[in-house]
């Protein structure tokens, strides 16, 4: 410690003390408030409970869709060479700054009543998305596609594709090329980019309340659930951030190895 | 290759500070020279105060701040809005403010309770709810019963004044919304934008907003018989270091110009 303390400047570990203990003491914070006692039935509440089973339902589509499409359009801007793929990259990663209640207006004027594409649903086939559960799904995957892409391409563009040549070389067609080098090789970026797909899904607040509303049951996710239960039912809504900062932590160790490196 | 980033990095920043220079977001002060100090009443009367007010009194609370400002060129009154819940929340955990206007009689009761009002709180305006729905009506809604055979109706939270009025007053007309039908917004803005620029088909605001909103939705009457009315005071935050100034802008809001103004929105006299 003495040693190491020499080389490094005081006040670069200063600076990383104070870093550090910024990120953390909101989450020391919230966690002495929990009132461990009540825990399990401040959860077990109607609106705990419909709130946390919105949720998963709602985050688990929303990372299969962000992993259906994610997964192609990774693929596409790692191996196809075409004019504008870099504005196509940048365009398809914005969701990962745009202000979620951005998104979430975006969506309105594209998929509601009016929107452009939303008015046809509408009219022609009378699916309003807007303040329905799908539109919660499409308020998550919208925040939630980028993860998916940004790890997945990594992954491709990391990857030996002598491999592949070797497979097609030797005879293998192009999906068994696909289905037995390429997955397997990118399966950790895989299973990262799902895993942040879905952990983000389970997050998203912004999009959700401005394109899908709160209607308790139907598009009151948890972080809905959490901010407007704060001032009149505390203990449920610190009890159900406990669960999400369990779910993320959960997710983070599990991926320490594969894409955050080791520490 | 890193050059050209932190480079662009710094345009992007700087035609960011340009643009807001240009709309005159960075033009904080002198915007209304000329104003003559024809009514200075005390030299107290000086320095910035906070004001948490609730949403519905956006609109009004806008034009009562630049008014109290030209009377008081000394001072500057800088406002909070957000849900009276939301708001008497913030002020018991220590957010600085000033004075507290809340849209219900509850939300500041608390604070006079917990200790944090100075004085007695003023009463200063008092406002009705509507119903709104889409420009032209298209659900041809003409009361509260239709509401429980529209898709959605927005309604304000629950622990939001608005959302407890309405609430009351559907309790009033016996009129039961099932619940998967109705989405809460956090405050009566939102509650509003829900249908003004969102898909609900109708919701319950409080008419000064509906007539914010001018064209972009249509209000139904409720009838006065089914109908609550919002109170709304106005009180000294006991922590405030500038209680003169604080005064003064209560004095102003309950004053001619200020009642004059709040009538113009569509706000009903305090008593």
């Amino acid at each position: 410690m003495s040693r190491r303390g020499r080389r490094t400047p005081w006040f670069a570990i200063a600076l990383a003390a104070v870093g550090f203990a910024f990120i953390t003491l909101p989450l020391v914070g919230l966690i002495q408030q929990v009132s461990w006692g009540s825990l399990v039935d401040d959860l077990r509440t109607p609106e705990a409970q419909a709130a946390l089973r919105l949720s998963l339902v709602c985050s688990v589509w929303a990372a299969a869709l962000a992993m259906a499409f994610g997964v192609p359009l990774a693929w596409v801007l790692a191996r196809v060479e075409f004019r504008g793929r870099a504005v196509a990259r940048a365009l398809v990663l914005l969701p990962l700054v745009v202000p979620p209640v951005v998104g979430g207006v975006g969506l309105f004027y594209a998929f509601g009543r009016n929107g452009l594409i939303g008015q046809y649903l509408w009219d022609w086939f009378g699916i309003q998305l807007t303040f329905s559960t799908a539109g919660v799904v499409m308020a998550e995957t919208f925040v939630a596609l980028p993860f998916v892409v940004i790890t997945v391409e990594a992954a491709l563009r990391g990857m030996d594709r002598r491999y592949e040549e070797a497979a097609t070389t030797l005879g293998a067609r192009r999906s068994t090329v696909f289905r037995r080098v390429t997955v397997p090789l990118i399966a950790p970026g895989l299973v990262a980019g799902a895993a942040l797909a879905w952990a983000r899904a389970l997050g998203e607040f912004g999009a959700t309340i401005t394109f899908a509303g709160n209607i308790q049951g139907r598009t009151q996710t948890t972080p809905l659930a959490v901010y407007l239960l704060l001032e009149s039912k505390p203990e449920i809504a610190i009890g159900l951030s406990i669960v999400l900062l369990t779910v993320c932590v959960a997710v983070l160790a599990v991926l320490r190895d594969r894409w955050l490196g080791t520490g | 290759m890193r050059r050209t980033v932190v480079t662009g990095l710094a345009v992007v920043f700087a035609v960011f500070v340009a643009g807001l220079v240009a709309t005159g977001c960075g033009n904080d002060s002198g915007s209304t020279p000329g104003s003559s100090a024809s009514t200075t009443k005390a030299s107290e009367v000086t320095g910035a105060i906070t004001l948490s007010a609730a949403a519905s009194l956006t609109e009004a609370f806008a034009e009562i701040g630049e008014g109290f400002q030209r009377a008081n060129p000394e001072a500057s009154a800088t406002f909070n809005f957000g849900s009276s819940g939301t708001l008497a929340t913030q002020i018991q955990q220590g957010a600085p403010a000033d004075s507290f206007a809340s849209a219900d009689e509850a939300n500041i009761d608390k604070l006079v309770t917990a200790g944090l009002i100075a004085g007695e709180p003023t009463v200063f305006a008092r406002n009705r709810l509507v119903i709104v729905t889409k420009p032209g009506n298209p659900e041809q809604v003409t009361g509260l019963s239709d509401l429980a055979d529209l898709g959605v109706v927005s309604l304000c939270g629950l622990e939001v004044p608005c959302g407890k009025y309405a609430d009351q007053i559907l309790t009033t007309a016996a009129v039961t919304i099932p619940t998967d039908r109705i989405t809460r917004g956090q405050d009566v803005k939102t509650t509003l934008g829900a249908v003004s620029t969102g898909d609900a088909d109708a919701a319950i605001v409080y008419v000064t907003d509906a007539e914010s909103a001018g064209d972009s939705v249509e209000t139904v009457t409720i009838p006065d018989a089914q109908n609550v009315i919002a109170i709304y005071p106005i009180a000294v935050i006991a922590a405030s270091t500038n209680q003169p100034t604080t005064r003064a802008f209560i004095d102003f809001v309950t004053g001619p110009k200020a009642q004059a103004t709040l009538r113009s929105f569509g706000f009903l006299p305090p008593d």
